[in-house]
């Protein structure tokens, strides 16, 4: 019971830092290879806070430490964007990449915190305080899905459609991306808060570039542009590694070949880019309706 | 003052083998106009191909060599054949090039993990042990000869890109695909040729690191400095590239000689992000404003 | 119309490295009217509009709109301006809707911030509401509410300039620039085109300025035109004055020896 408890609080987790990607990469068209370093900012930000501050306040120490530490992620990412969001597509995935890394060497030589051996007994949640991940990811949905659907999402979503368009419409893209990195960073400075007190122990190599990777593979995955998607991904893809834990040195072998098969075969991902709300389910079966309709009057006209 | 130039030597030595590497990366972005991630993980194929081909089919040490270069590039033009040719017949938008490079070498690194092992093998010695002494310096034979390689390669493919009518080609699609597939040059050739050769170089690189180090399937994610390497010297250039790694060579061990190895790293991450702000085309890239 | 025009160049010039592309262009279009812009392809049309729009930094002269310069801001500041643009190859967002990509157009329309869009504040609600209806509105003028849900890259290609219109109008500018509106279009469609010109132009009390090849659009729509050759200004006058003006017929037609003086 103990461990489905904590599979479904590391789901909770991921999605939370899912989430924060999606809205950066699924719907502004922002690739980033670098956001397990915002994760590491709030991870350790939120040890600080709940394992050196002697804070007296209980349980809601971890809630300050969350706070504390997507903020701080938010913060970074402002510096991180002005530097790089000017960069056009393959440069900015590569500056991200260039931070990330050295998010994690700068803490791999900071004694303080632990350096590269890592910070053990930090605070965990125990009793009632097991909600507290799965309150923030409900937030992080209600989060995501109201940025989404405002005029600031949509901007976000123009902005990953037509650049040089949505500038003629009038939209401030660098404010627009800006918002959107912060927002993802917040959200992944949360998400690295959760694991900080879940787990009870951070080192600086969790939060390589693999990891890294591996969130931009389960957005990719649930389907760019869809929270959906980015939902069911997170969730089936911190549940399936688990089941299948006997493979687990096949777990990324699978996932790369995943990554290419999707990108090749079929980018836009297991939802569709669509959500799954009545709306989103109709779209999605008046599309394969079309779809038929048109393969079957394609063999049907053939010679006309 | 020896010491320091002492440090030169060993600067120079693994700028080397940054210079192939980077250049193959240089190379492949000059044509496809993206990153190729893979690029380290062929790199990597290519040190355990040497390893392997000396170990298990017993090649001496030149054609193990030869055995590595040419499997590591045909590993790339598969690569190319399989993964990217897809993308580009669909004109996807070229971010999905760099993901398809991320998937495709965690694919490779992992599936080496999970299948031949991660513990690190390590070449059989092909030199005598010592290092060759003058005067004051001491050059180990090893250096010596990444050096040698290293140069032999380079000069080859400068050679190729500036002297031979395949060369000019490739400069030409590098310019400007279209306009060179209208004067009669087939791009998908030469995107296979140039892969192959950028994968060829890597395989060389591969055995070269192999032969220092050791042969384990991380190579890849450490070669991504020689990627950095490229950024700095400016993407898609090739002398940028070969002087971005030997600046970038020297820069890391006068680093790690003199303030500690533990900056090494963080050094190079920091030289990316600084080029990426101040100058993101590179030292010897070029400034050009899009035309709408 | 008043005297003052809505939009002047003044030696407009813009250099790409050794090439110059516009050359000490000067014209103006005035309030209320519908301008053309005309010249052979490759005379710098679109890169005046590039320059307007903000998408160019300018070499050397200005652009004054309502008697204040706006040359080298970002477009998005062009825009707040009421300067909007359509694009020579139709750059809508072809994944969304014909209804998402006018509403999207619309957000200027709006005063919410993100933290009410967050927190899904009462003024969120109305605003949005206020949106939807501006957008179904703007639909129903240009007459592509039955092709609300249909996704922009499946409309057809004359519906997909209509949309790309639509959007346009969707930011409430006073100067609207189109580039090359008509393209593609047979002539039916063309004199539709120029109708719907003429009836946006009256109905939201717009200014107009357009690059367009079809002479008959041109002609039949345009009250003032400016000739472009080789990035120089050829010649400045109504259609007829212009149609009659031999350079303009030796720059289209063309003579033995054809160089830029100015």
């Amino acid at each position: 019971m103990e461990y489905i408890l904590g599979i479904f609080i590391l789901s909770a987790i991921n999605l939370v830092a899912v989430l924060g990607l999606s809205v950066l990469t699924g719907f502004t068209g922002l690739f980033s290879f670098g956001h397990a370093g915002f994760m590491a900012v709030g991870a350790y930000v939120s040890a600080i806070v709940t394992a050196r501050c002697g804070l007296p306040f209980g349980w809601f120490n971890y809630v300050i430490g969350i706070l504390a530490g997507g903020l701080a992620a938010g913060v970074v990412s402002v510096g991180i964007g002005r530097l790089t969001l000017k960069l056009k597509g393959d440069y900015f995935c590569i500056a991200t990449m260039g931070f990330g890394e050295a998010i994690r060497l700068l803490l791999n030589n900071w004694k303080w915190v632990g350096g590269a051996r890592g910070w053990e007994s930090i605070p965990i949640y125990d009793g009632l305080a097991k909600i507290i991940p799965f309150v923030i990811a409900a937030a992080a949905v209600v989060f995501s899905w109201n940025l989404i659907n405002s005029r600031q999402g949509r901007n976000m979503v123009a902005v990953r459609e037509e650049e040089l368009a949505a500038q003629m419409a009038g939209i401030n893209v660098m404010r627009t991306k800006m918002v959107a990195l912060v927002a993802s960073a917040i959200l992944a400075g949360a998400a690295g808060a959760l694991l900080a007190n879940y787990i009870g122990f951070i080192a600086p190599k969790t939060f390589n570039m693999v990891k890294s990777t591996e969130l931009t593979i389960i957005v990719i995955f649930g389907g760019l542009g869809s929270i959906s998607g980015s939902v069911i991904g997170a969730v089936l893809l911190t549940i399936l590694p688990e089941l299948f834990r006997a493979f687990s040195e096949w777990r990324l072998v699978f996932y790369g070949l995943a990554v290419i098969v999707i990108m090749v075969g079929r980018p836009k991902g297991l939802i569709g880019g669509q959500e799954l709300t009545p709306t989103g389910i109709r779209k999605m079966l008046a599309a394969g309706k079309a779809k038929r309709e048109f393969a079957k009057a394609s063999r049907e006209g053939g010679g006309r | 003052m020896s010491q320091f130039l002492q440090q030169l030597i060993n600067g120079i030595s693994i700028g080397s083998i940054y210079a192939l590497m980077a250049v193959g990366y240089s190379l492949v972005y000059s044509i496809m106009n993206f990153s190729n991630f893979a690029h380290g993980s062929v790199i990597m194929l290519g040190a355990y191909l040497g390893y392997f081909g000396m170990t298990l089919l017993g090649l001496p040490f030149g054609l193990a060599f030869l055995f590595a270069a040419l499997g590591a590039g045909l590993i790339a033009i598969a690569l190319e054949r399989l993964a990217y040719k897809p993308l580009r017949q669909r004109n996807a938008p070229f971010l999905y090039f760099i993901i398809t490079a991320m998937g495709a070498s965690i694919f490779i690194d992992n599936f080496v993990i999970a299948t031949i092992g991660p513990t690190p093998k390590m070449y059989p010695a092909i030199f005598a042990q010592g290092p060759i002494v003058l005067g004051e310096l001491a050059v180990g034979r090893i250096d010596l000869a990444m050096f040698v390689i290293s140069a032999v390669c380079l000069l080859a493919l400068i050679f190729f890109i500036d002297f031979t009518k395949m060369g000019k080609a490739i400069q030409a699609t590098a310019y400007n695909m279209k306009a060179s597939a209208l004067m009669g040059i087939n791009p998908s050739f030469v995107i296979i040729v140039v892969f192959g050769i950028g994968g060829a170089l890597a395989g060389v690189a591969g055995v070269l690191y192999g032969m220092k180090y050791q042969v384990f399937p991380q190579i890849g994610a450490i070669t991504l400095k020689s990627f950095i390497a490229a950024v700095f010297g400016g993407l898609g250039s090739l002398p940028g590239a070969l002087l971005g790694a030997l600046l970038l060579g020297l820069i890391e061990t006068l680093v790690s000689g003199y303030l500690s190895t533990q900056y090494r790293d963080l050094i190079a991450f920091l030289i990316l992000i600084a080029m990426l702000v101040v100058r993101p085309t590179g030292i010897m890239g070029k400034n050009a404003e899009d035309k709408a | 119309m008043s005297g003052e025009p809505i939009l002047e160049l003044k030696g407009l010039t813009k250099r790409f490295g050794g090439l110059t592309a516009v050359n000490d262009v000067s014209f103006r279009v005035a309030e209320g009217g519908i301008s053309g812009l005309i010249g052979p392809n490759g005379a710098g049309k679109t890169t005046i509009f590039n320059l307007i729009t903000g998408v160019y930094k300018v070499t050397q002269g200005s652009i004054e709109f309502k008697g204040k310069p706006i040359q080298d801001m970002e477009p998005y500041q062009v825009v707040e301006r009421g300067i909007t643009r359509t694009f020579q190859n139709i750059r809508l967002f072809k994944n969304l809707t014909v209804f998402d990509n006018v509403l999207t157009a619309c957000h200027m329309a709006a005063r919410y911030d993100l933290g009410s869009a967050l927190l899904r504040l009462p003024r969120f609600r109305a605003q949005e509401k206020v949106l939807r209806e501006k957008a179904a509105a703007l639909l129903d003028i240009i007459g592509l509410t039955d092709r609300a849900e249909v996704t922009a890259n499946n409309l057809p290609y004359g519906l997909q300039r209509r949309l790309e219109i639509t959007r346009a109008l969707a930011l409430d500018p006073q100067l609207i620039l189109l580039d090359e509106p008509a393209a593609g279009m047979n002539p039916d469609e063309t004199v539709q085109l120029m109708k719907l010109i003429g009836e946006l132009r009256d109905r939201f009390k717009l200014s107009v300025l357009v690059i367009e090849h079809h002479m008959d659009l041109i002609m039949g729509v345009c009250e003032h035109i400016h000739v472009l050759n080789f990035g120089c200004s050829l010649a400045d006058g109504t259609a007829a004055e212009v149609a009659n003006d031999p350079r303009v017929v030796e720059a289209y037609l063309g003579t033995e020896d054809s160089t830029c003086t100015c």
